[in-house]
């Protein structure tokens, strides 16, 4: 089954649309009526965008889901997803693929903040940059991503991976501060530079192919080791925090 | 007339033994307050009457009319927010929590510009906290992060901790020691034993550092962190575990400097830590009277303390999407009322901007920043002077505020209650 879902444009373009509901497991329900927010508001999908479905699917990961127009305050797209697959031409808003445990999201363009909250599984592509709380956590919540892949090939925003308890992340670009702040588990590859990372890990794994600016002061240094064919600065941490994380870095910088 | 024990409307040291003197239901003199809590007591300027804006122009209009236009503009917002609360009582907060989930608002307090990451770190790590009580008759170490109480807070320090009689200090001048934590060396610095002077955003890594010195890891921390030098580090380290009873008091410097809510956390787990060897508790210095009152009434009302969204007919919180600068940042918003505080005063340029843009109403006493930004202002009854009600301390313990003049003015309270009547009887109508 295919879905090609087009935003129209809206009067006044700076209220956000909740789409929680655009899902390919929401499709899979025929007798769903998919419905949406706009603000205080709620309207059937049909209100904010043209949308025509071709074909049958006879389980989830037969359905993929073309999302165009403006969306890039259209939120929680494929949120709690499944299975199947959703591309994203543009831009698209807060909260893409929260909760997601399977199946695809592709974004062509740049992505909002929390893109992946709290993922269990599944696999997020973001050719753009991504906002901040990328593949993190929810406020107060003591995990973040949990399993699955996310790749950004731009930059994240700040506190990107925070409390990532696990999966895997790929990050092209730069981060901003305290990305991978309070580490859990999983592994986070950051290919450009990145600052304050790694704070008050406790476990997993951080590889830095830039520069690491403004280092925790309180992780231990382990020598150095060489990964795919690079080498790189060892430390054990954060010990602020009796943690066991491994954090690699090729260069690296403290505020003294 | 004289009445005694009044709490003072003002900041969050809520001092309630203020004495004022009363002639012809004027206030003429006013004692034991600071020169901030006499100027609110003593001011004079205020608005007469409800006005409104007509064809450009300010006329005076009934309350009845500004209600009306109030709850014209509240009910045809598709994105409506309800903004300020810290100036007023928690009777009025617990009206404009029911109006924001009747009309599907975004409801926030001045908590989002000051204390908010205080709160993100509380929700992640805890609160070993305490009341003032317990500081002023126990602590003998005291460290002040990142606020100045002698400008922002001038009582706190007399009333509750370096000048104050403890109950188990012999001796409050030698006995009790003072640390203070900045970027630059403030008149409480001037007072301290320690004083620490970090380089700007450098707040977190002097933090970790003294975390790892605290377990007596000293050993990997570097000879100088963000500008303070190891050997200062670890004498405060030392100073901090021979303390009896430590008390740490935080404010803006720690909580809206680079890693903001980070600063926060990092500073409560080294009072954790500092737990498993004495006896220490960590404290937010809360800005206005009863900013944290509102946090109790959204969260027993809400589940949250700020920053929630009733759009979708529950509550949902996430600062940082739902959180006043946010949003303005956005132009999300289509309307907006502020009630009990300023944002023109302090807020953002563009922010500002916005709140210009769309239809804003203000409830408030005086003309202020905020009213060149209004449709509609409505002015009401000062409370703590001319309106009782409940407010919270900065330690989150609830005084009551005392009405000691009398006044036409209706209370804060009295205007929600018709705002919500009114758009309810709009709503029954179609
Ligand atoms: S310290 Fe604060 S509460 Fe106390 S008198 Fe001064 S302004 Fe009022």
């Amino acid at each position: 089954m295919n879905v090609i879902i087009t935003f129209r444009n809206h009067e006044n373009p700076f209220i956000p649309i909740e789409a929680e509901m655009i899902t390919p497991d929401a499709f899979l329900e025929e007798k769903n009526e998919i419905c949406v927010a706009v603000g205080n508001r709620s309207y059937p999908l049909s209100e904010v965008a043209d949308f025509s479905i071709v074909g049958e699917a006879s389980s989830v990961d037969d359905i993929e889901v073309l999302i165009r127009g403006d969306t890039s305050r259209v939120k929680r797209v494929g949120e709690y997803m499944s299975g199947g697959a959703i591309t994203i031409e543009g831009d698209i808003g807060m909260h893409c693929g929260n909760f997601m445990s399977g199946g695809r999201i592709e974004i062509l363009g740049s992505a909002d903040g929390w893109l992946g909250r709290e993922m269990k599984g599944g696999e997020i592509i973001c050719h753009g940059d991504a906002g901040d709380y990328c593949a993190s956590g929810y406020r107060g919540g003591r995990r973040g991503m949990r399993g699955g892949s996310v790749e950004v090939f731009g930059s994240v925003g700040d506190f990107a991976c925070e409390h990532i308890a696990g999966g895997e992340v790929l990050i092209h670009g730069n981060t901003g501060d305290f990305a991978c702040a309070e580490m859990k588990g999983g592994t986070v590859t950051i290919l450009g530079d990145t600052s304050r990372v790694c704070a008050n890990m406790s476990a997993g794994t951080c590889y830095v192919y830039g520069s690491a600016v403004e280092m925790i002061p309180t992780f231990e240094k382990k020598g150095t080791v060489n990964h795919d064919g690079v080498l790189f600065h060892h430390f054990r941490g954060d010990v602020a925090n009796r943690g066991n994380g491994d954090l690699y870095t090729v260069h690296f910088t403290y505020l003294q | 007339m004289d009445i005694k024990d009044v709490p003072c409307p003002f900041c969050g040291c809520l001092c309630d033994d203020v004495k004022i003197q009363i002639e012809d239901n004027r206030i003429t003199g006013v004692e034991n307050c600071c020169t901030l809590g006499n100027a609110k007591f003593l001011s004079k300027s205020r608005l007469q009457h409800p006005i409104m804006r007509k064809d450009g122009k300010w006329v005076e209009v009934s309350y009845e009319e500004a209600i009306d236009e109030t709850a014209r503009i509240l009910s045809d917002a598709v994105r409506p927010l309800l903004y300020g609360w810290s100036g007023t009582v928690g009777e009025a907060q617990v009206v404009g929590v029911h109006l924001a989930e009747e009309i599907g608002a975004l409801i926030d307090s001045t908590t989002s510009v000051c204390h908010n990451p205080s709160i993100l770190a509380i929700q992640e790590v805890g609160h070993p906290g305490c009341t003032l009580g317990q500081v002023k008759n126990r602590a003998d170490l005291v460290i002040y992060w990142g606020c100045n109480p002698i400008e922002a807070h001038p009582r706190h320090m007399s009333r509750y901790t370096t000048y104050a009689d403890g109950y188990f200090i012999d001796n409050t001048a030698t006995d009790r020691k003072v640390i203070v934590v900045d970027i630059r060396r403030s008149d409480g610095a001037k007072v301290a034993d320690e004083f620490i002077q970090v380089k700007p955003g450098g707040d977190y890594l002097v933090l970790s550092a003294l975390r790892a010195m605290v377990r007596g890891k000293s050993d990997v921390v570097p000879d100088s962190v963000a500008g303070v030098k190891k050997v200062q580090l670890q004498r405060v380290a030392d100073l901090m575990m021979k303390a009896k009873f430590g008390a740490v008091f935080f404010g803006l410097g720690v909580t809206m400097s680079r890693g903001k809510y980070k600063n926060v956390r990092n500073a409560i787990e080294l009072v954790s830590e500092l737990n498993r060897k004495t006896k220490f508790t960590i404290s937010a210095m809360r800005g206005h009277f009863n900013v944290y009152g509102f946090n109790e009434v959204l969260t027993w009302m809400a589940g949250y303390p700020f920053a929630v969204d009733f759009s979708r007919g529950i509550a949902f919180y996430n600062p940082g999407e739902t959180s006043v600068i946010d949003l303005l940042e956005k132009k999300e918003p289509d309307a907006c009322l502020v009630v009990a505080s300023d944002p023109g005063a302090h807020f953002p340029k563009s922010t500002i901007e916005h709140i210009a843009a769309i239809p804003t109403v203000q409830i408030d006493p005086c003309v202020n920043a905020t009213t060149a930004l209004c449709q509609v202002q409505i002015p009401v009854a000062i409370t703590g002077i001319e309106s009782a009600g409940t407010a919270y301390r900065m330690d989150g313990v609830p005084i009551r505020m005392k009405k000691v003049l009398e006044t036409d003015f209706p209370t804060d309270q009295e205007i929600l209650e018709r705002i919500v009547t009114r758009i309810r009887e709009m709503r029954a109508d179609g």
